[in-house]
């Protein structure tokens, strides 16, 4: 199996059995916004909207350099994004202008909650 | 900036309010869903509540009533989920839970080395140690030498059994009740089981590493 | 009175069980991996493809392929998830713990097969 066909046999996600490290025992508590957004992946779940299975397929379709420069929280609100664009759910153009929006809310007068 | 090797999410710093990218990008999937009558406007509260309302405590509820209760611990082993609802524990999922007996033949721990399944509804969220590639590549090709980095020494007569999770079923381990624990009440026996007992990394009743927080 | 088997019992009632209500294997059965290699998605990890493996329980009831659930499939074509088990030994080659120790994993119906040779 030469490499570029190990990069699409393997999900970038999979670890089992690879090489690695020492343990890190590292946990930090979760910041607001990462906690509201594990609690949209069970609301969305719960309505089927983007399933738990949908979620995981999303993060592993997200490649390599993303997964591996995105924290965990971070990497779920691309996949979901994606997914919901896939599904014709969002457009990209609507999530954009959301975006600005909330920036610019969130600039004159403090965070999202 | 962070990984699945390493992670370095930020602590909040208390005088930054400016959200991150995802952060905004959160906000307004949220918001946008809300909008279009998908999600109700307070599901995400809700479900945090729900969330915030598991912890370590509630396993370690299970493992006391499974030590001292025999006809519960039958119950807990037949059918894990059924169990922790008997108790209040509801699960607001799909999952199912398989409750691991370690026993002095066996010692159970569990992995999710797919992405980073975990008995949330009795546990919590995991921590991030069992998120990242450490954990998840090398729990299932070399569990002895990665318990042995949580001090945990398993003798070569007993078996170590890793459960690694892909599906509906999620697990829970029912550490070995400490030796000379006979006078304690639940509540007492409750207080030797850690979430990392659970997971099945260290014993119940040894006192923990100092962990790193970031 | 001797006890009807389950299979007697549907035979004598004339019931007729749906496709794939029914396991296809049971626990103490010796079972194969596929050895094939989707890409998109899947939740049969590499390292057990083509592997001898060991049913130790049925998972009940018969669920949906969460492979297909992926895509979106939230029902229909409910089949059994298995725990099966597999010595560490047959995994890697050298290793270097117990010969006692073991994985267990859930494996959907359609990712196995009767281990036929001896």
């Amino acid at each position: 199996m030469n490499h570029s066909e190990t990069l699409v046999k393997q999900l970038p996600t999979e670890l089992g059995g690879l090489e690695a490290g020492p343990l890190q025992r590292v946990e930090h508590e979760l910041l607001p916004w990462e906690k509201r957004c594990h609690a949209l992946a069970d609301v969305l779940d719960f309505h089927k909207i983007v399933n738990t299975e949908e979620k995981r397929r999303g993060v592993e379709a997200l490649g390599s350099e993303i997964i591996n420069n995105l924290s965990y929280y971070e990497r779920w609100i691309v996949a979901f994004a994606n997914i919901l664009f896939a599904k014709g759910v969002l457009t990209p153009t609507e999530l954009a202008v959301k975006m600005d929006e909330v920036a610019a809310r969130s600039a004159s007068v403090g965070c999202c909650s | 900036m962070s990984s699945q090797i390493h992670d370095h999410t930020p602590a909040a710093d208390a005088g930054e309010v400016r959200p991150s990218y995802y952060e905004v990008m959160e906000t307004a999937v949220r918001e946008l869903l809300v909008e279009k009558t998908l999600i109700g406007a307070g599901e995400i509260r809700r479900q945090i509540e729900v969330l915030d309302s598991r912890n370590p405590a509630l396993g370690a509820k299970v493992v006391a009533r499974a030590w001292v209760d025999p006809a519960f611990r039958v119950r807990l082993f037949a059918n894990g989920r059924k169990a922790c609802e008997e108790i209040g524990i509801t699960f607001y999922d799909d999952t199912e839970l398989i409750v691991l007996e370690n026993t002095d033949r066996v010692h159970n721990l569990i992995v999710c080395t797919l992405c980073s399944c975990y008995p949330r509804p009795v546990l919590g969220l995991p921590p991030d140690w069992y998120k990242l590639k450490p954990y998840r590549a090398r729990a299932v090709k070399e569990p002895r030498a990665l318990l042995a980095e949580f001090g945990t020494i398993i003798p070569d007569n007993v078996e170590v059994r890793v459960s690694d999770s892909t599906a509906m079923v999620r697990y829970l381990v029912l550490p070995q009740r400490p030796q000379g624990t006979e006078g304690m009440n639940e509540e007492e026996l409750a207080h030797l089981v850690t979430r990392d007992a659970m997971i099945g990394v260290v014993k119940a009743g040894v006192i923990d590493l100092p962990e790193k927080t970031q | 009175m001797t006890e009807l088997s389950k299979t007697q019992l549907n035979a004598n009632l004339m019931v007729i069980p749906a496709e794939g209500e029914e396991p296809m294997f049971a626990a103490g059965d010796n079972v194969v991996i596929s050895h094939r290699f989707p890409i998109g998605h899947f939740r049969v990890p590499n390292y057990i493809r083509g592997k001898k493996a060991t049913v130790e329980a049925v998972i009940h009831p018969p669920a949906v392929d969460n492979e297909e659930e992926a895509f979106g499939r939230n029902a229909g074509n409910k089949r059994h998830y298995y725990r099966i088990a597999i010595p560490l030994t047959e995994l890697w080659p050298g290793y270097a713990g117990s010969r006692r120790d073991g994985l267990r994993i859930e494996v959907f119906e359609s990712w196995l097969s009767k281990e036929t040779s001896k």
